[in-house]
């Protein structure tokens, strides 16, 4: 019981990262783009979300309200960036791919060397800890469970629900799977269509930042250059994965994150296994899911990858 | 004038890459000195593996006034280290040193290529050429010292080992660990788990917080990534939760008050070596080991904690510790192989 008291509590936060991330990119591909720099602007948002506090702190504890502006400046760049990627493929219309590719290497590439320049070798932070939620953190089983967790861990998982509601819910969430599906017709009853995608792309930059401040500030409370380590790229996956929908999305990280929380447990426990399979195991188990979900191929937005020309009648 | 603006953008972002793929850093230069390259594939001042090389030249360096002269590259793949070594060769440096067993292949190549030049690479055991030197630290030891501790204070009788990846050094120093606490407590459980990365902070401190939610109260690891884990550590400030290291520079770094003791690789014996056999006209073909008996360690207590260590403890260590000066290949480590984790 306490085994998988263990391995479920550590699963959750374990997500985080992946769930904010992936529904920022669900975000850029209902509005027919692709985004593969998420990567990059997470090891932006990293980098920037453990500089605010370190600046200040020099490694000792800060208030808080440091901690939160690393958060808030990671978000913001994290969006800067997703609107310097709307202007590469939306208004030049690169290709999606490359431009994607090399946003991620100019993230990664940037976010080394600005640390080694303002901050130099791997240095820590105190960053957030914990906030247990007060008399719900001590209802046996389910307090250590749900309400015993860092503060970004409640947000990741207050924004599903908004992000359901926003996206199928409200206009704009009309306009972005409109411009994403069918951008001509979207064009021709009067939507924006390279506006509402910069504002998509915007909004998953945001969303990519602040995964990215999480694992510096919440999870690692350090920055390093490999700090992301391809979680950028599961992010990508996460969403053919869930379908395009927050929820699903969410049961996809979640999962993701159990098996990663369940391999390490196993590990623990001592059996005579390679350990090499264990830490496979969760990126095996979304190959597989994703090869198995056949029907997610005519599920996506139809628009995916495709610039948009109005002046063009293909 | 589109096309233009995106190929500016595209170039832009992929220079930014470049730019940052690798530095290099070099010392003023004599005439007469040895000239000694480093091509490590993280920093200099990374708090364990790079920086741990990187301080072992330096050290070398200023006990041998004028002799050495030396340059680093930094963040170099194995597959951009070719490159660099070929200026370096042809800038005439005499000693080649890429620190990683991964830069063992193109170390190999090019000590063919360039036969009176001497390279080396480590962590390994392996000679794979007359002008080519290998290193490996016999890290069983440095385990077994920080294992002892470890069995004779844990309260929980659990113990969490965070590895990179059961191979090199690495599994070296966990085993001499596992055979440190089993040593001295038989009923401990060593709780191994491995990140499969060295430089994976994040997934080292989802390892750490697992073993402490499964009750470990001693925690370890080595390779950079380790890090990671002893910051995971520190989140638990107010409990009996302790780390012990394989890096000093651990005990100096903000989560040092939960560092007990660290040893660490002392590579100025390796380079000290290496000197010394150029000197005499070896250029390689020569596994150079590092142990406490040939200073190729070094072990500290964290002074701010010197409390926690009991004096049964303090002799049991020194009493290990200098078995381990006197003679290399002691038998209380020397069967590490054998160790199972399960």
């Amino acid at each position: 019981m306490t085994f998988i008291l263990n391995f479920l509590s550590l699963g959750i936060p374990f997500s985080v990262a992946l769930l904010i991330a992936s529904l920022g990119e669900m975000f850029n591909q209902r509005a027919g783009i692709f985004n593969l720099g998420c990567e990059g602007i997470m090891a932006m948002g990293a980098f920037l979300g453990m500089l605010i506090p370190y600046s200040i702190g020099r490694g000792a504890d800060v208030p808080g309200i440091y901690n939160y502006l690393g958060l808030l400046v990671a978000t913001g760049v994290g969006a800067l960036l997703g609107l310097f990627f709307a202007m590469v493929v939306v208004t030049f219309r690169a290709p999606q791919g490359i431009a994607g590719i090399g946003l991620q290497m100019f993230g990664v590439g940037t976010a080394g060397t600005l640390f080694r320049h303002f901050v130099g070798g791997t240095q820590s932070i105190p960053g957030i800890n914990r906030a247990p939620i007060p008399f719900l953190a001590d209802i046996p089983v389910l307090g250590p469970l749900f309400f015993n967790h860092n503060p970004l861990v409640y947000v990741a998982f207050f924004l599903v629900p908004i992000a359901w509601y926003v996206l199928f819910k409200t206009p704009w969430g009309l306009r972005v799977r409109a411009v994403g599906t069918h951008p001509r017709a979207a064009d021709s009853i009067g939507i924006q269509v390279n506006k509402v995608r910069f504002q998509a792309l915007a909004l998953g930059g945001a969303l990519a930042g602040l995964a990215g401040a999480y694992l510096s500030l919440c999870q690692a409370k350090m920055f390093s250059d490999e700090i992301i380590a391809g979680r950028g790229f599961i992010a990508v996956a996460l969403v053919y994965f869930g379908h395009w929908n927050p929820v699903k999305i969410m049961g996809g990280a979640l999962l993701f994150s159990l098996a990663q929380a369940l391999q390490l447990a196993i590990q623990g426990l001592g059996i005579d296994f390679p350990y090499e399979f264990l830490v496979m195991l969760p990126y095996v188990l979304v190959i597989l899911v994703l090869t198995l979900s056949r029907k997610a191929q005519h599920m996506g937005p139809t628009a995916l990858g495709k610039p948009f020309n109005r002046e063009m009648r293909t | 004038m589109k096309k233009m603006l995106i190929l500016v953008l595209m170039f832009s972002m992929v220079a930014s890459m470049a730019f940052s793929a690798g530095q290099a850093e070099a010392a003023a230069t004599t005439s007469k000195a040895i000239k000694i390259a480093l091509i490590i594939e993280s920093t200099i001042d990374d708090k364990g593996w790079g920086q741990a090389m990187y301080d072992g030249i330096l050290e070398a360096a200023a006990k041998n006034p004028g002799k050495i002269e030396y340059s680093v590259s930094e963040k170099m793949k194995p597959v951009d280290a070719g490159s660099a070594i070929l200026q370096y060769a042809g800038q005439g440096y005499q000693i080649i040193i890429g620190h990683g067993a991964q830069f063992k292949n193109v170390i190999t190549e090019m000590a063919r290529e360039y036969p009176k030049i001497s390279f080396a690479f480590g962590t390994s055991s392996d000679i794979v050429g007359p002008n080519v030197f290998s290193y490996m630290p016999e890290s069983e030891e440095t385990g077994y010292l920080n294992g002892l501790i470890a069995g004779m204070l844990t309260k929980t009788n659990t113990i969490g080992l965070v590895g990179p990846v059961d191979g090199g050094d690495a599994a070296r120093y966990n085993r001499g660990f596992v055979l440190g606490v089993k040593a001295v407590n038989a009923k401990a459980n060593v709780m191994v788990a491995h990140t499969g990365s060295f430089a994976d902070f994040v997934k080292a401190s989802e390892v750490a917080h697992t073993q402490i939610k499964s009750g470990a109260d001693i925690l370890t690891g080595s390779s950079q990534q380790a890090l990671g884990a002893l910051r995971a550590v520190a989140d638990y400030r107010d409990k009996d939760i302790w780390w012990v290291g394989q890096d000093l520079a651990q005990i100096a770094i903000p989560e040092g008050y939960k560092v007990l003791s660290a040893s660490s690789y002392n590579y100025a014996a390796v380079i000290n070596t290496m000197v010394a056999k150029l000197d005499a006209g070896i250029l390689g073909g020569e596994n150079i080991p590092m142990n406490f008996n040939n200073n190729g360690f070094v072990f500290q207590y964290n002074p701010a904690l010197k409390s926690k260590i009991t004096p049964a403890i303090e002799a049991k260590v020194t009493e290990a510790l200098n078995a381990f000066k006197a003679a290399r290949g002691n038998a209380a480590v020397v069967n590490w192989k054998d160790v199972k984790y399960n």
